[in-house]
């Protein structure tokens, strides 16, 4: 028999207790995968092809604050501005829904396809959108889970703003990469009319001529308006997203303490687990000390299958983790919170880094006791 | 005959590593549960203590909260001489014309910005809000760009304690004092004089009226009066039910809690099992002794579930003092929590909050932990075969 055969076999003779560890270990390592996933999701915002060029601007006393339309001709004028275009979150109830589920925003139709230039619509398309005053477009996503076709009457009742929105969907877009499609465009002339023309948008969304002129014109646009009734916070589109990290507060630390807790429940399983496989083997470490085999080579045993058992229950939990979430289960539990929930390699990198290191820390204590024992002892052990 | 306890707790502590192992591995499953839960509980608890239950709220009819909600001067005209409305012993109206809005202001740690909610209130107002009480400082003189802010808040938010100012828009402001809001979501807010914060902020209209009525029939009367005017399209209820509702994201946080005790019980069930079938292995000629002393099969299999339930149970013990331990730091440190409410669009601060009902049921969920993953381990106890079990090492 192999030293390698060995060690399978002595992994092996106690199936039960080495399914369940695996098990337990893989609960464990699925949940601290979930975790992972979940706060890279929300720390890390997805970034399009034009996102490098996009400069938002929003009031700078809040996302809340609407700007004055006037701002409009000021902001086209300014060297580097390719489009400017303006930007209002709706926040309305989609078809009698009892809740807020999905993102809908007022826009300049004819400047979409330039400044969201990742966004997969065709020219008919966008000639559609364009004839009707009342038309809007949905993504892929949006049109998926609410089984939309084009044709469709869309209403959309208003919680922020004190008017409903009766629309027709004219197209479905899809967006280049991994970002989803999950809103509602619709004219921002249309809305403004539904309002009684109150003269303000929600913020302006600008896209850059190109990427160097990015920092010098954000300098511009808010010295621009500085000092103004309505001074802006302008900023670039991935700064404008972390921005909204910094509002979820303490949740980070939150989602961080019990990664903490998990592993450390974890380290605490594997331990225990090993040190019972270890404390009934006493007397054959003995009888192999007694034969001759070094500490080292006993050490590498229990090694061997504490690394193996700790890595395959990471295997399992990580596995699960990827067979599970690669379907669209969680945007729907979520209710699109997490548009997506994807199982990055560098998580399952750090989840099974975190299994194989619980494995060899948990072979240690065991290893330590086996080695200190004494041959006449350890035969002498009875259980 | 039941097997005594006694030899269920000896045979726990003479195998204490595996024990404590087991006990501390249920406690934090137990804990994180209860932690989740009190976040979730103190959320809920800080809009169930909010306001008065004889004041009424007017915002706009479709509203969802004050931040979404306008009232034109107009609708404030029509309103303000209302018979229903109670009236001060000089004869002016008891009621306040608010406004509630949101400004974007950097964090104490420098780690980017926040939203937080400005409240414009007038002297009425603050009558009508006993809730609120200046702990330091002076409160705000209207027109000098001064404020008053939450001491909760002072301790998050940069540029907030008392003489120093902090930047809203364009505007600075300077803080003058700092108020204690008992725990109630004006622990969440900045205030200010009201016109002062129209006129800073360009805002012609108010969010929100705040009024205290005759007594509860005219609350009734005024409430069905607004109901069925259509021109006005508002809308009253009492201060402490728009409040209830304002859970902000209590909810979220039960879910989450409830997923990851459910995951982490998982875990938590198969080590326990692990740790039993080993100690029922250990002791299989205890088990024999004990059927040769007469202890039937049943009592074998109870024995075993007790000790696991028990020990489960101690886990859970564990895990709930830990969390009641955790949040009566948080609380002594004043530390408190904060996350983004959806509903008012900006921080909302809240504490731990663990009850009793929450201890009971990490209590409960450690039994269930503790009965499942002993029930297999205890049969296999109970089925080992007299003999085989006396012959064995």
């Amino acid at each position: 028999m192999t030293l390698h055969g060995f060690v399978v076999r002595n992994a092996l003779r106690n199936r039960r207790r080495m399914l369940l560890t695996m098990l337990s270990v893989g609960a464990s390592m699925f949940l601290l995968v979930t975790l992972l996933v979940a706060l890279r999701e929300l720390t890390n915002p997805p970034t399009g092809i034009g996102a490098s060029l996009r400069i938002a601007v929003p009031s700078k006393v809040s996302l809340a604050t609407e700007l004055p339309a006037r701002q409009r001709p000021i902001l086209e004028k300014l060297p580097g501005v390719r489009a400017v275009t303006p930007l209002t979150w709706f926040g309305g109830r989609l078809n009698g829904e009892e809740s807020f589920n999905l993102p809908q925003f007022g826009i300049d139709a004819r400047y979409f396809r330039e400044v969201f230039a990742e966004a997969i619509l065709s020219e008919a398309d966008w000639t559609a959108w364009m004839a009707s005053r009342t038309a809007c477009i949905a993504g892929k996503d949006v049109a998926e889970r609410y089984k939309l076709k084009v044709g469709d009457r869309i209403r959309i009742q208003g919680d922020i703003y004190p008017v409903d929105l009766e629309l027709t969907l004219a197209a479905v877009y899809g967006i280049d990469g991994a970002a989803a499609a999950d809103s509602i465009f619709f004219h921002h002339e249309y809305f403004d009319e539904a309002m009684g023309n109150p003269g303000t948008v929600g913020m302006w969304w600008v896209l850059a001529e190109s990427a160097e002129v990015v920092p010098g014109l954000i300098d511009r646009i808010n010295a621009t308006f500085a000092n103004s009734s309505a001074e802006v916070r302008a900023e670039t589109e991935r700064a404008f997203q972390l921005g909204f990290i910094s509002m979820l507060a303490n949740l980070k630390l939150l989602i961080g303490s019990i990664c903490a807790v998990v592993v450390f429940t974890l380290g605490l399983v594997t331990a225990s687990t090993m040190s019972m496989a270890i404390r009934e083997r006493f007397r054959e470490l003995s009888i192999l000390k007694a034969v001759g085999f070094r500490r080292r080579d006993l050490f590498a045993f229990i090694l061997a299958e504490s690394f193996g058992l700790s890595l395959a229950g990471g295997m399992l939990g990580a596995g699960a983790a990827v067979g599970l979430y690669s379907s669209p289960l969680v945007t729907k539990f979520s209710k699109g919170f997490f548009p997506i929930f994807e199982v990055t390699p560098q998580i399952i990198g750090t989840a099974l880094f975190v299994a194989a290191t619980l494995g060899i820390l948990a072979s240690l204590m065991p290893a330590l006791s086996v080695m200190r024992l004494s041959v006449v002892e350890g035969l002498r052990a009875l259980d | 005959m039941p097997i005594p306890l006694r030899y269920h707790f000896r045979s726990a502590v003479t195998r204490w590593r595996s024990t404590a192992a087991t006990v501390l591995g249920i406690a934090l499953v137990v804990f994180v549960y209860v932690a989740m839960q009190a976040m979730a509980a103190g959320i809920a608890g800080v809009g169930a203590n909010t306001g008065d239950p004889d004041n009424l709220l007017v915002t706009r009819r479709g509203a969802t909260s004050e931040g979404t909600s306008q009232i034109t001067l107009e609708q404030l005209r029509i309103l303000q001489h209302a018979p229903e409305i109670a009236r001060e012993p000089g004869g002016a109206p008891l009621l306040s014309a608010d406004l509630a809005m949101v400004i974007n202001i950097p964090r104490i740690t420098g780690e980017g910005n926040a939203n937080a909610m400005v409240r414009g209130v007038s002297p009425r107002g603050r009558a009508l809000r006993p809730q609120v009480g200046l702990v330091e400082g002076r409160w705000f003189e209207p027109g000098m760009r001064e404020v008053v802010v939450s001491r909760r808040m002072a301790r998050r938010f940069a540029g907030m304690g008392i003489g120093q100012s902090f930047k809203a828009g364009g505007n600075t402001l300077r803080v003058t004092g700092h108020f204690d809001g008992g725990k109630s979501a004006f622990d969440s807010e900045i205030w200010m004089d009201v016109d002062e914060t129209r006129s800073m902020f360009d805002r012609a209209n108010f969010s929100s009226l705040l009024l205290r009525p005759r007594d509860a029939a005219a609350a009734k009367a005024f409430a069905e009066r607004l109901d069925m005017d259509k021109r006005l399209k508002l809308r009253a209820v009492p201060e402490t039910e728009y409040y209830t509702k304002q859970t902000g994201s209590a909810d979220t946080f039960k879910k989450l809690g409830g997923f990851l005790a459910a995951m982490m019980s998982v875990g938590a069930v198969f080590a326990a099992m692990n740790t039993l079938f080993a100690a029922v292995a250990a002791r299989t000629r205890e088990v024999g002794t004990l059927r040769v002393l007469g202890f039937r099969r049943h009592a074998i299999l109870a024995g075993f579930m007790i000790e696991g339930t028990l020990l489960a149970f101690a886990g859970g013990v564990v895990g709930c003092s830990f969390a009641a331990g955790l949040a009566h730091l948080l609380t002594a440190t004043g530390f408190s929590f904060g996350t983004f409410s959806p509903q008012t669009f900006s921080e909302s601060v809240f504490e731990l909050k663990v009850t009793p009902v929450l201890i009971t049921g990490g209590l409960l969920f450690s039994l269930v932990v503790g009965a499942i993953g002993s029930l297999l381990p205890a049969l296999r106890a109970a089925r080992i075969p007299v003999i085989s079990a006396l012959r064995s090492l």
